[in-house]
């Protein structure tokens, strides 16, 4: 059955959509010549004489002749204008629990309407997602997805908010803008799950119409960056910044790999950062890593090294430090950090208890940082 | 031309005799073009169909070769009319159905890529046949980087001037274990402003080269492009800070020679 089909079954009968990542495309067929593409006029660009553009929408500000495409495959110069080849072209889709983002202190317990078109602008060796985030919108079936849809369906499914995650949504951006808008006129809310790396700019119009982001921080070297994501710290670390002193909310994922980013010194180094430029409050989410893409010679995270990283982070005054993909872990779970009590318990991406009242520890009354209505 | 360059190319007076240094009868070889510039500037079919012509009536079995680029729009655009027909040159793109991407990623260095499959499974032998184009990353895009189009995401390495992927792409066994020739359709050349075509800078310089070496092959294209340039009056592509370096990295890894000193060329007017 191809997943368009699929789709179609799940809202017809009213089935929680999607089955998952797995569902997608397990080797990458020929779908070019039925390439569904969009045709829309990308926003962050600059046109350069000789019909050469220069995108303006991440730091790699791709330069490219006529029919060239940017390194996130997905945008291309026809004629010296600049497109976005996936507006409206949604290859994954599913309702997935807030928590699997992985949001914590965002409307725990319910389900976010989550999207995503092919294309990023890195290339992580560990890629979980690789068949859709590493590769051109003509190597994915996409569906027709307009914005207008995409709050539609988030409504028609109970979903209170919106993700844009699974691949890099700044490659999308225009999309889901345009997806975040629509989904405000219904009251719903719109979360961004992106590696950061993207121009102050188009941040700063994002956090406009978007509600949470959380940003993956994969190293806090450039050596890192440079070869195990072919991205930029630097211009990750601004993003953190900008949407720390934002009115959305943040939360920030370390992916911690066996010898390669999990040294005590850079996970101090790192948490004694965050502290200082976002605050102890935003929640810091230290994640197992497990071998695939371009990285399969190393070993799963150990679950000690997780937790001796989370002691470091919260020896730095952290506040909410939790270990992921490790399901049953007591640290998936949030503790009051004054009275010290279990106040949302979760087991894997299912919350089992939530003991927040009114945006306060139920059992000692202190605040607790997020968006809990 | 063809039979004329191979015959000076192995020194063999039998064009027949000089073909099989490169091709067995039972191999289904490859002609891998470069369509990405549209009609104006992209491998010309009357260039690559006397080849698959000639190919058949001389030493490959006539179904047994394709000419092939990544998608069949590319190939439209360009002035090919797609083919599946046993009888004669198939030409189709790596989009066509029953083709696309190979399951399994291959690595090399700094590559991790998924094949075509008309590359990886189909063709037995392969010839580059490319455009020859100054290129803004790379400097000249040739021979070699022509095998961008045999991967899933070409998008990936152009950083660094497209240094070390262009060799390390060629360095996989999908491509260096196949080529046999490399052929450069020089009749027009760009040679600024590339990969996309602009009149100005269109050189009809009226050559092909052949080499069975992919490096010195693609060595002697930049020769050729500063050539160009030096007569209408452009900088260097060293002035401009984008000479090709992944010459001397292909080089390095034993892919062929980069050093002009140690190119033998033999130049003909037919």
């Amino acid at each position: 059955m191809k997943r368009r089909q699929f789709l179609g079954s799940s809202v017809g009968t009213g089935l929680v959509l999607g089955a998952g990542l797995p569902s997608l495309c397990s080797s990458l067929a020929a779908f070019g010549e039925k390439a569904n593409l969009s045709r829309v006029e990308a926003r962050y660009y600059k046109k350069h004489p000789d019909r050469e553009t220069e995108c303006l929408l991440c730091q790699r500000r791709c330069r490219l002749s006529d029919k060239e495409r940017g390194y996130c495959g997905v945008r291309e110069n026809q004629g010296g204008t600049y497109y976005t080849l996936v507006y409206g072209k949604a290859c994954s889709l599913n309702a997935d629990p807030v928590e699997k983002k992985p949001f914590f202190h965002f409307l725990p317990g319910t389900n976010a309407l989550s999207l995503a078109t092919a294309g990023c602008n890195v290339n992580c060796k560990f890629c979980q997602n690789w068949q859709i985030s590493q590769v051109r919108p003509e190597q994915v079936e996409p569906f027709d997805l307009p914005p207008a849809s995409v709050a539609e369906l988030a409504e028609k499914y109970r979903c209170p908010s919106v993700a844009y995650t699974y691949t890099e949504p700044v490659v999308f951006f225009e999309y889901m803008y345009d997806s975040a808008k629509e989904a405000r006129k219904k009251g719903l809310r719109n979360l961004v799950v992106t590696g950061g790396h993207v121009e102050p700019e188009p941040l700063r119009d994002l956090i406009k119409v978007v509600d949470g982001i959380k940003i993956d921080l994969k190293a806090f070297s450039k050596s890192f960056y440079t070869e195990y994501v072919r991205g930029d710290l630097d211009t990750v670390l601004e993003a953190i910044r900008t949407v720390a002193k934002s009115k959305a909310w943040l939360e920030v994922v370390y992916l911690v790999i066996p010898t390669l980013n999990d040294s005590s010194e850079e996970i101090r180094d790192m948490s004694r950062w965050l502290r200082a430029e976002a605050g102890p409050d935003v929640p810091l989410h230290f994640s197992r890593f497990q071998p695939m893409y371009l990285l399969k010679n190393l070993p799963p995270t150990p679950v000690s090294t997780l937790e001796k990283a989370r002691e470091t982070a919260l020896g730095e005054g952290l506040r909410f430090v939790y270990i992921g993909n490790v399901p049953g872990h007591d640290a998936e779970s949030t503790f009051c950090p004054n009275c010290r009590k279990v106040i949302v318990r979760r087991t894997g991406y299912e919350v089992r208890a939530n003991e927040i009242k009114d945006g306060k520890c139920g059992f000692c009354g202190v605040p607790i940082p997020g968006i809990w209505a | 031309m063809f039979e004329r360059g191979v015959r000076l190319l192995t020194g063999e007076n039998d064009p027949y005799e000089a073909l099989r240094r490169f091709f067995r009868f039972e191999d289904r070889v490859g002609i891998k073009i470069n369509t990405i510039g549209g009609k104006n500037i992209s491998t010309r079919p009357d260039v690559s169909l006397p080849l698959a012509l000639w190919l058949g009536e001389k030493n490959v079995r006539p179904g047994n070769v394709i000419i092939w680029d990544r998608t069949n729009r590319e190939l439209r655009d360009a002035g090919y009319r797609l083919s599946e027909d046993k009888s004669g040159p198939r030409i189709f793109g790596t989009d066509t159905d029953g083709a696309g991407y190979g399951g399994d990623l291959v690595v090399r260095g700094n590559v991790g890529s998924l094949f075509s499959t008309i590359q990886e499974d189909f063709v037995t032998a392969s010839i580059s046949l490319a455009i020859l184009k100054d290129h803004g990353l790379a400097g000249v895009t040739a021979g070699m980087k022509n095998y961008f189009g045999a991967v899933h995401n070409p998008n990936k390495y152009h950083d660094s001037r497209c240094d070390p992927y262009i060799a390390e792409v060629f360095d996989t066994p999908s491509v260096k274990g196949k080529h046999r020739l490399s052929i450069l359709d020089c009749l027009t050349v760009q040679c600024h402003k590339g990969p996309s075509f602009h009149p100005q800078w269109a050189e009809k310089y009226g050559a092909l080269v052949l080499g069975a070496d992919p490096v010195a092959t693609d060595a002697v294209g930049w020769r050729i492009i500063e050539e160009i340039r030096a007569r209408k009056g452009l900088p260097s592509l060293a002035e401009e800070q984008r000479e090709p370096l992944y010459l001397a990295t292909a080089e390095h890894m034993g892919l062929g020679t980069a050093d002009p000193g140690r190119i033998e060329v033999i130049e003909e007017n037919v």
